[in-house]
């Protein structure tokens, strides 16, 4: 089931990403992420239940990290699956995304 | 078709399809003996390769149709896409440097990547374009 869920929280937003992240919803996730980004400081983008992730969902990521770079606030991604991981990887990615294992860490 | 058909499917080029190719390329990969993480990047790869043909190729019309197949034979898995857009220029449509962290353009690196090889060629009186992508099956079967 794709779902895409922000949970504010005084200065930071978790983006909660489910299911499978393709061209056919990916703008919601770009969405979602860059309008928390408009909303609060420090932004997580929770990615445990990505079952699936193609280029256009990692173009949403490296959207809000590069935005969020630009104005000096905090992105993380947090607890990405093995298959969010290996496409990460596949790009070259997997070392310029700040990671967390957990919504704490991001927060932090 | 060169080899055994695996696969045959016709899809919208609408990117709510890509999801049904990639259950069936999926199970189609499994029945032929593909581990896992091969299929994984198999799958990423055509799945890539139908969304360009989505964005790019029809450029997001939400028209028209792709065909796939997919078939093994000489050792090697071949997946073929045709569409029938107008005609793209294969010298467009290359993996970028990906040293330059920027979001798009990942999908024809997906594909490099993962494929052992891969043509574009648009077919003669713009009836359209066809991708052919071919993976070496290692021995004991696997991609």
């Amino acid at each position: 089931m794709n779902d895409c869920k922000v949970e504010l929280d005084g200065d930071f937003a978790l983006v909660r990403v489910s299911g499978e992240v393709d061209l056919s919803w990916s703008q919601s996730v770009r969405k979602a992420i860059l309008d928390a980004l408009g909303k609060v400081r420090n932004v997580g983008v929770e990615l445990s239940g990505v079952a699936y992730i193609d280029s256009s969902g990692i173009a949403a990521l490296v959207e809000g990290f590069q935005s969020a770079r630009g104005k000096g606030q905090k992105f993380s991604l947090v607890a990405a699956s093995p298959q969010v991981q290996a496409v990460l990887k596949l790009a070259r990615l997997d070392r310029v995304f700040p990671m967390v294992d957990s919504v704490a860490a991001a927060r932090a | 078709m060169a080899g055994r058909a695996l696969l045959a499917l016709e899809v919208p080029a609408q990117p709510e399809a890509l999801r049904s190719v990639r259950g069936a390329l999926t199970a189609a990969l499994a029945r032929s003996g593909v581990g896992a993480e091969d299929r994984d990047r198999l799958v990423l790869a055509v799945d890539e390769a139908m969304a360009n043909v989505i964005r790019h190729a029809y450029g997001n019309s939400g028209t028209g149709r792709v065909r796939f197949t997919l078939s093994r034979g000489r050792g090697m898995l071949r997946f073929r896409l045709r569409d029938f857009a107008p005609p793209v220029d294969p010298a467009q449509v290359r993996p970028r440097d990906l040293s330059v962290c920027r979001p798009g353009g990942l999908g024809i690196n997906f594909i490099d990547e993962t494929m052992d090889r891969w043509c574009l060629r648009p077919l003669p009186r713009g009836k359209g374009n066809v991708l052919t992508m071919c993976k070496r099956l290692r021995p004991g079967g696997k991609a």
